[in-house]
């Protein structure tokens, strides 16, 4: 057995609660009954683990059983996970498709390892209907990371798919596609909400559209690429103070406002990025902002004109 | 709860009444009760102050005994009232301390002394520091090492600094019985070991308890605002803002530095009341502060904490550090904190 499955099944047995491990095994169904009573379960769990690791050598389990004791696992533990929820919504008229689970199984895999190079995917059924979805993401030069996969539940009879949350959001949109194309749906939209809440679809992000404006604004200044590593910039205003709001101050004066404005951070660019999708500045960000990668400066003196 | 016989107010109403009006006319219990009421609503804090001006008492004050209390940068915490505590003690209590502390030394406990110096601790009373004749006499600590050498300053070099105090405290003294005294500020400037371990020595003899002081963005914008309407003669500093962005991925910090005589010029167009500053004025005055920046670099400060302002009159932080740089105002402060000292406490 490859060295990598040997150590992704020792470290998916270990996971597992002794209390627990009886059940997940057989509910696993890959080692007999008679195999599994050929192993002392009351030994140190290292030991245990030891030997279940070389039965499933001895058996020839592949990477995939692996990945679906996973599954198994992550079954009995999906109250420890976070889920998205996701809803595919339909167009008015269209008709209800007939459902074929291994159709569904088939072309989810072939879209996947299609748009990617090293992806892992295993399916295992489950209750009322539902396919639990498990993958492993790599990327053109690396072996899928066993250590940090995706579980996708989709429940077949029902608009509703569950995700597990990911780093790789970048992803999501990737396996939306997939439902698309198997269901040529219209997109998903996207809810984020607790295993156990209800589905209620009065539940929107609300300022879609202006957040999505924000973000489109952003990624246009600052672009795609990590920003240069900049620690402060400073600015020295000698500006008049005129403001709308707060009509009739410093009116008469004539002065400008003598101000000394310093930013600090260790990484300035990426925390100025971040300001506007938080809601703290507006999109765009002033050009005195924006204007110091290009520039190249970070000291400015600004004067009324 | 409903044995409270205070009369019902809006939060409105609240709002607008200085905080001793409370205490007037009820019993002790009902005071207790009502505090405890106010803590788990409505804030009700006052809606306008006092400039703070040069009191009366201070005059009394000599300006050179109490010059090292400026420019020194002080923790600040709140105290409950100090149970039998006696001023015409001060030597017992100097003995008992150093006594506690040459205890804890030799359980180890006591670091960030140095070398192995003997030290020496001197309660002193601080005689004018209080805003009306009724506030306690306010006294001070200090923990000084002894140098063992002869020839050497007999004093020796002062480790840890505490001072307590309590500046127009009526609201507090009138719910305290004749056993307890008030000095419900404490300001601390040394190694914070020596702080927990003095203490601890409080807590264990005056049944008192110690708790720090932070001050928050509404009432840093109200000292900054109070700091910048008090008249001086010439600026020593910047009049300075610092604010830290919170939910971003790596910290960001903005200083706002503005001339103390531009910031006072903007103070000046907004303030109406005389001798008096409102809680429309402060509003006014940051959200001034705010357009002008908003303008420039379209970031709204309001949304970010402000964590310290800075002036020629003092300097605050917000987790409850102080440094007052003017002789004259210093009652005006110090009665400041103490209101925030005393809402704590309640």
């Amino acid at each position: 057995m490859d060295e990598t499955v040997a150590e992704f099944f020792k470290r998916t047995i270990l996971k597992i609660p002794m209390a627990e491990m009886m059940t997940i095994l057989k509910a696993w169904d890959f080692l007999s009954e008679n195999q599994l009573q050929t192993v002392n379960f009351r030994q140190r769990k290292e030991s245990l683990v030891q030997d279940l690791v070389l039965l499933c050598e001895k058996k020839r389990a592949s990477l995939n059983d692996a990945a679906i004791l996973d599954i198994v696992y992550t079954q009995f533990h999906r109250h420890q996970k976070v889920w998205d929820v996701f809803r595919m919504s339909r167009e008015p008229g269209e008709d209800i498709d007939l459902f074929d689970m291994e159709q569904f199984k088939r072309s989810f895999k072939k879209i996947l390892q299609r748009a990617l190079k090293n992806v892992t995917i295993s399916f295992r059924d489950a209750e009322e209907n539902a396919v639990w979805i498990r993958i492993a993401w790599g990327s053109q030069y690396r072996k899928p990371n066993q250590y940090r996969p995706v579980y996708v539940v989709y429940y077949s009879q029902t608009p509703y798919a569950f995700t597990s949350s990911s780093q790789l959001r970048s992803n999501i949109p990737l396996l939306g596609q997939t439902f698309e194309t198997h269901n040529s749906t219209t997109p998903l939209h996207e809810r984020s909400l607790g295993l156990d809440i209800n589905m209620d679809s009065r539940i929107i992000h609300e300022n879609r559209i202006e957040k999505e404006r924000v973000q489109r604004v952003t990624q246009e200044t600052f672009g795609y690429y990590p920003q240069p590593r900049l620690e402060f910039a400073q600015y020295k205003l000698e500006t008049k103070f005129k403001s709308d709001l707060n009509g009739g101050i410093l009116a008469e004066r004539e002065e400008p406002l003598r101000c000394l404005i310093k930013f600090s951070s260790p990484h300035l660019l990426e925390a100025l990025k971040a300001l506007a999708p938080a809601g703290i500045a507006d999109a765009p960000l002033s050009p005195l902002l924006t204007c110091i990668p290009n520039k190249g400066m970070n000291y400015f003196k600004i004067r009324d004109k | 709860m409903d044995s409270c016989d205070t009369p019902e107010s809006t939060p409105r109403q609240r709002a607008s009444s200085r905080l001793k009006d409370y205490f007037i006319g009820a019993t002790p219990l009902q005071k207790r009760l009502e505090s405890v009421r106010r803590q788990t609503s409505f804030v009700p804090t006052p809606s306008r102050r006092k400039i703070p001006q040069c009191s009366q008492l201070q005059e009394d004050v000599d300006p050179q005994k109490v010059a090292f209390l400026l420019h020194k940068q002080w923790t600040l915490y709140s105290l409950t009232p100090l149970y039998k505590f006696s001023y015409t003690n001060l030597k017992e209590y100097s003995k008992l301390l150093g006594a506690f502390i040459a205890a804890e030394k030799q359980k180890g406990l006591a670091v960030e002394v140095g070398e192995d110096f003997n030290i020496k601790v001197i309660f002193s009373a601080l005689l004018g520091m209080k805003g009306t004749q009724r506030d306690p006499e306010a006294f001070l600590v200090q923990i000084l090492s002894k140098s063992q050498l002869p020839s050497e300053n007999r004093e020796g070099k002062v480790l840890w600094t505490g001072w307590f105090c309590c500046i127009f405290g009526d609201s507090l003294l009138e719910t305290v019985s004749e056993d307890f005294t008030c000095l419900p500020l404490f300001l601390a400037n040394g190694a914070e070991t020596n702080t927990a371990m003095i203490g601890t020595w409080f807590q264990k003899t005056f049944d008192c308890y110690f708790s720090p002081l932070a001050i928050n963005a509404y009432n840093l914008s109200w000292m900054a605002a109070m700091w910048t309407a008090c008249k001086m003669d010439h600026y020593m500093a910047t009049t300075e803002f610092l604010w830290s962005v919170p939910c971003s991925p790596q910290r960001l910090d903005i200083s706002y530095a503005i001339h103390p005589e531009d910031a006072k010029a903007l103070w000046d167009s907004v303030h109406k009341t005389p001798g008096e500053v409102t809680q429309e004025e402060v509003d006014l005055f940051m959200d001034c502060l705010y357009s002008h920046f908003h303008r420039h670099f379209k970031i709204h400060l309001s949304a970010t904490r402000l964590v310290r302002v800075s002036t020629s009159v003092a300097s605050a932080h917000t987790d409850g550090k102080i440094k007052i740089l003017c002789h004259k105002y210093l009652i005006g402060v110090l009665a400041y904190l103490t209101e925030l000292a005393i809402f704590q406490i309640e």
